[in-house]
């Protein structure tokens, strides 16, 4: 490789540093929000200020903390705890399908990398502008993804022990353990897209009231399929009725 | 539960195990490709389970049973600060308005409840 061919390299990867800083730079703004306020509800939902930091540093997923978050506070066995982690989580289990293609080439560890980092706002802004991409996998479409994944960690967990600092000052009797669940609330409501979605929520939300008293939070499992068989239901039935 | 809470294994045992969710869930594709197929009635399954995850969390939340089993519903500020919320969301598509007013709500119905 020539010099020149080298220096031409260095100047498109920079150009495309820029341009994923310039992609990634308004969604920060969300990530920070988020980060924040996952950070003040671990510490008042019961978590201790160290348990709060190993929770953000390894997990690093705000919806599946949230959601975690009630289930540690009323003591759930641990296995329906990661089952709802899971569950929670799955959005990503097809992002990673669908992002794959662009890592294959790499030794496993870098791909386990890029998978663990991998959040909404990266698969939101890379699909995109590479989801029709000619050839997958190419070292600009890794740069520019590197280059949204890495400002968006720092972002999320700045904000994240920002907010755990702060929780720590706030005295428990303002409640905000509840500011957690209104979070929550704000995660889960922009969901409700569909008629069908709609359905399967509702079913899920009753099966959940109704079953609340059964033990070791059964009810919750009980929901989910409730709530994804009538969501399939409601599928097929409006598509019957046009 | 505060007995389990205080207990540092049950603590980071949850956080292990939610930290291994995260990365089952984002790198399983990245690290053994294709070798599992994601069949159009898996994908259409995987799309309803998170909200309904989320949605049986948040309900018993706002509407606990007094005992149970017992079946008797408690109304209290939860719910009403919740609606308030759910409100402000759709009008502002704002969360940290929904989260600011939700708990502002909250304070307010929980005091007039105290002093009726």
């Amino acid at each position: 490789m020539s010099d020149t061919d080298n220096l031409s390299i260095q100047a498109e990867r920079r150009a495309i540093r820029r341009e994923a800083l310039i992609a990634v730079r308004p969604a920060l703004i969300a990530t920070f929000t988020w980060g924040l306020v996952t950070g003040v509800a671990m510490v008042k939902s019961g978590l201790t200020e160290s348990a709060a930091v190993a929770m953000t540093l390894l997990v690093y997923a705000g919806s599946a903390q949230l959601t975690s978050l009630p289930l540690i506070a009323s003591g759930a066995p641990l296995w329906l705890i990661f089952a709802a982690g899971l569950i929670v989580n799955l959005r990503f289990l097809i992002f990673s399908a669908a992002l794959q293609p662009y890592f294959q080439s790499l030794p496993w560890y870098k791909r386990l990398a890029y998978g663990y980092f991998t959040t909404d706002m990266a698969f939101v802004l890379f699909m995109p502008r590479f989801g029709e991409a000619k050839v997958r996998g190419t070292d600009a479409q890794r740069t520019f993804f590197l280059t949204m994944i890495v400002p968006g960690w720092l972002t999320w967990q700045s904000s994240s022990l920002l907010g755990i600092a702060l929780g720590t000052l706030v005295p428990t009797q303002w409640s905000l353990d509840f500011a957690a669940v209104l979070a929550l609330m704000a995660i889960t409501i922009p969901l409700a897209n569909s008629r069908p979605m709609l359905v399967s929520m509702l079913a899920a939300g009753t099966t959940a009231w109704i079953a609340q008293g059964l033990p070791l939070q059964l009810g919750l499992l009980a929901a989910v399929v409730v709530g994804i068989v009538a969501g399939i239901w409601a599928e097929s039935a409006l598509k019957k009725q046009r | 539960m505060e007995t389990l809470l205080s207990l540092d294994w049950y603590l980071y045992g949850a956080i292990l195990l939610l930290g291994l969710c995260t990365l089952l869930a984002r790198a399983s594709y990245h690290l053994f490709g294709h070798r599992v197929p994601l069949g159009d009635g898996v994908r259409r399954a995987l799309r309803y389970a998170p909200a309904a995850a989320l949605t049986a969390i948040i309900v018993p939340i706002l509407l606990p049973w007094s005992e149970p089993a017992s079946m008797t519903l408690v109304v209290d500020q939860r719910l009403f600060a919740a609606l308030v919320a759910i409100w402000l969301f759709q009008k502002t598509r704002n969360v940290l308005v929904m989260i600011a007013g939700g708990m502002v709500a909250f304070w307010v119905l929980r005091w007039f409840i105290g002093w009726w």
